[in-house]
């Protein structure tokens, strides 16, 4: 009995499943960065919905309803690759002469000085400003509306004060914002954590492809201990994780907006 | 914004640059033993990290191993994410269109037909069978031309997850490298066996490098060279695949 | 051009592979999403937090975990379940996997969309059918069922887009059969062999925008028949949510 405990508890920390339980650390970045990124596009796109320029409204529209028209799976792959390929384009134009450019053989990069190499967090960012951006746009809707939600007399108050319309925008109406966008920003946050089980597509070794790897057969004693198909198991421990991070995070949302409501509860009571 | 984007390049072209002259960055599956393997330690092991760690060490380069997943390998060699494949890739004529190849360090070897014991297959009238491959290898693309037809190939991402689907009893058999099969099949004690006939699909196995790196494919073959004249290469090839070879010492 | 309208007719076979997977998900996803929503609402504790720890599971976790998880579920399972009974090839077929999985996901995310309008179903009719004398049945065939579909359509529609947009990734987590490829296995093959990025994922992006606004359209025409009663009947128009 205590045998097998000893070997199991040393099983389970071997240096495979010690990098494994460390790889929970890009899935968290890519959560807390893609999360941050999506409230500074949220509040970019619901600015611009909001302005008075037709051109700056049509490109907030634009955004929010394209990007909420496709898979995020899809920007996920397409994003980080085309990021890529603009920086490799802009920078052939600076460092690539027509001889190298001819030398060329591969399809891209035009040059093979202008090869950006991505690695694991070059794509960790990448993968982050994706989420940012996909999940943006929907943070655009939900502080779009949160803004209109602003009661009316606030911000006349405001202006009766001489505020310019930057600061009418900036310290009242954003200030103000929050408590109504709290319970919609909260629902994208869920999003994002779950679009973070992605990274693997994006060649990062993160939790989900240390649980193939972990988890698929091994029948070579020379690779590790031999074992059927475990991958469910792993998955399983993934699909508890996650439901944890979502019920954490729920506890979260649900004291954050009890705080942000203490003062919106005493005006209703005037 | 010119400026910046300038400046952003100018970085970035000064730390690949560095990056480029010190370290060659090898990419490998990590999933295909004992070719290669992500060991105990979490780390890529197998017989072409002991080998690729052997060439550098032989032409005095500074190698690093970057895990990159079957499908997109050669794509990102092209891409410059790193500048060798070594994954247990066959030479064929379709990848030398796109990429170049070292010298082997493996010879051509038969793709063969792995099953549970007690399973025939009848090459030449194949049907109504369950073929198991790894997308985007030889043998995937061998299994749909010439049994797609009568039979269902199903793909898999990595090798390991249709040895896993045939332990499980939904694939009649998988077709892969005899190299991959064999140290599986001696260790499954009878469960799995060779069936049918060997098939020979590519020139041996090298490592893919991108066309336009003559200087890297010198230095490369130079080393394999050395390591296959004073037999290194047959050893280790002895040593993870239960003693085959030697196969290159003169 | 012409290369751009010879790669979107490339690309229209492969659509049917998403469409099947959505299609396939749906009604009985709709079905299995009234039974939980009921069970939620339930008086019984043990079935109501059955529903509710299902809803709150599959909603909580995300569907590319939940697609590895029950493909090896199942394939464990093969051996002592599927071959005696003789379905093996079906039951792992992605075919019948994919939409199995996509049907457990979308009826947690709808059956919180019809819990909250089971909520919001006026007190007021159901105690009027009640004094009327209706059965129970009878209640949620006249009054209750009327109201909640009518509350939950345009929350239900934008689940419909959503799980269309989920089957892009049924591919990235189940093996491939054969030829059997969808948009999204499409455009990255394609990608590999040129980096064209820009006009493959294009195409694949506009498909999916394409059936997400057929969705509207077609889902807005219900709900005009749904709210045929009102003086003004409300619109629906082309805005995803973050429901999901």
């Amino acid at each position: 009995m205590s045998e097998d405990i000893a070997f199991w508890l040393s099983y389970l920390t071997n240096g495979k499943h010690l990098t494994w339980y460390a790889s929970f650390q890009f899935t968290i970045f890519a959560a807390v960065a893609g999360g941050i990124l999506a409230v500074v596009f949220g509040l970019i796109g619901a600015t611009l919905k909001n302005s008075r320029y037709l051109p700056l409204r049509l490109i907030g529209t634009f955004y929010s309803s394209i990007v909420r028209g496709v898979p995020d799976v899809l920007f996920f792959l397409f994003f980080p690759l085309a990021f890529e390929q603009a920086v490799e384009w802009i920078w052939a134009s600076q460092v690539c002469t027509p001889e190298m450019i001819a030398a060329q053989s591969a399809a891209w990069p035009p040059c093979k000085a202008a090869n950006w190499i991505l690695t694991t967090p070059e794509y960790l960012i990448l993968a982050s400003v994706s989420l940012g951006l996909v999940y943006g746009a929907f943070a655009t809707n939900v502080i779009h509306g949160a803004m209109r939600s602003v009661p009316h007399g606030q911000l006349e108050a405001a202006r009766a004060y001489g505020m310019s319309t930057g600061q009418v925008l900036w310290r009242v109406q954003i200030r103000q914002m929050w408590v109504y966008a709290l319970p919609g920003l909260s629902n994208v946050w869920m999003l994002i954590i779950k679009a973070t089980s992605l990274l693997s597509l994006l060649q990062i070794a993160d939790i989900v492809l240390w649980a193939d790897r972990l988890g698929a057969p091994n029948f070579l004693p020379a690779v590790g201990l031999v074992h059927d198909d475990w991958r469910w198991r792993y998955y399983l421990v993934l699909f508890v994780f996650y439901i944890l991070v979502t019920l954490i995070s729920e506890k979260g949302f649900n004291a954050l907006m009890r705080r942000a409501g203490r003062g919106m509860l005493n005006e209703g009571h005037h | 914004m010119k400026k910046t984007l300038f400046a952003a390049a100018a970085i970035l072209a000064l730390t690949s640059a560095a990056n480029a002259q010190e370290v060659v960055r090898i990419g490998t599956e990590g999933a295909y033993a004992p070719w290669n393997f992500m060991d105990d330690a979490g780390k890529p092991a197998g017989f072409e990290i002991d080998l690729g760690n052997a060439i550098c060490a032989e032409a005095k380069l500074t190698c690093e191993f970057v895990v990159n997943d079957w499908d997109s390998i050669i794509p990102n060699l092209l891409a410059g994410n790193y500048d060798v494949i070594m994954a247990g890739m066959s030479i064929t004529d379709e990848r030398r269109e796109t990429i170049d190849f070292s010298d082997n360090y493996f010879p051509a070897d038969p793709s063969r037909f792995a099953a549970e014991a007690g399973e025939t297959l009848d090459l030449n009238a194949l049907e109504g069978k369950r073929i198991g491959v790894q997308g985007g290898t030889i043998q995937a693309a061998y299994a749909q031309e010439h049994f797609g037809a009568n039979n269902t190939v199903v793909s898999f991402t990595t090798a390991d997850q249709a040895m896993a689907d045939l332990a499980a009893g939904n694939l009649d058999t998988i077709l892969a490298d005899g190299a991959y099969l064999e140290p599986v099949i001696t260790a499954s004690n009878g469960a799995f066996e060779f069936v049918g006939e060997d098939i020979l699909i590519g020139d041996g196995y090298a490592a893919g490098l991108r066309k336009d790196e003559p200087e890297l494919k010198g230095k490369i073959n130079a080393a394999l060279e050395t390591l296959k004249k004073n037999g290194t290469l047959d050893k280790l090839i002895a040593q993870w695949f239960d003693g085959r070879g030697p196969f290159f010492a003169s | 051009m012409d290369h751009f309208f010879a790669e979107v007719v490339y690309f229209a076979p492969a659509a049917l592979f998403n469409i099947y997977f959505a299609a396939a998900s749906i009604p009985l996803g709709f079905v299995f999403a009234v039974f939980l929503a009921l069970g939620k609402d339930s008086r019984n504790p043990l079935l109501s937090r059955l529903s509710r720890g299902y809803i709150y599971a599959f909603r909580g976790s995300p569907l590319f975990i939940q697609f590895f998880m029950f493909y090896s579920l199942a394939l464990s399972l093969n051996i002592s379940v599927w071959k005696p009974m003789g379905i093996s090839w079906f039951v792992l077929h992605p075919l019948f996997i994919g939409p199995l999985v996509l049907i457990l996901n979308t009826s947690a995310y709808t059956a919180e969309i019809f819990h909250g309008a089971l909520r919001a179903v006026p007190r007021g009719e159901i105690e009027a059918a009640r004094a009327y004398g209706m059965s129970w049945p009878q209640q949620f065939r006249q009054v209750i069922w009327p109201n909640l579909i009518r509350l939950a359509w345009p929350a239900y529609t934008n689940e419909v887009v959503f799980l269309f947009h989920a089957t892009a990734i049924v591919y990235f987590a189940l093996p491939v059969i054969g030829q059997q490829k969808d948009l999204m296995i499409t455009a990255k093959e394609l990608v590999e062999r040129d980096y064209n990025a820009f006009m493959h994922f294009s195409i694949a992006a506009l498909y999916f925008l394409a059936v997400s606004l057929v969705v509207f359209f077609l889902f807005g025409l219900v709900y005009q028949r749904l709210m045929r009663h009102m003086p003004s009947r409300p619109r629906m128009r082309f805005a995803p949510k973050w429901l999901r």
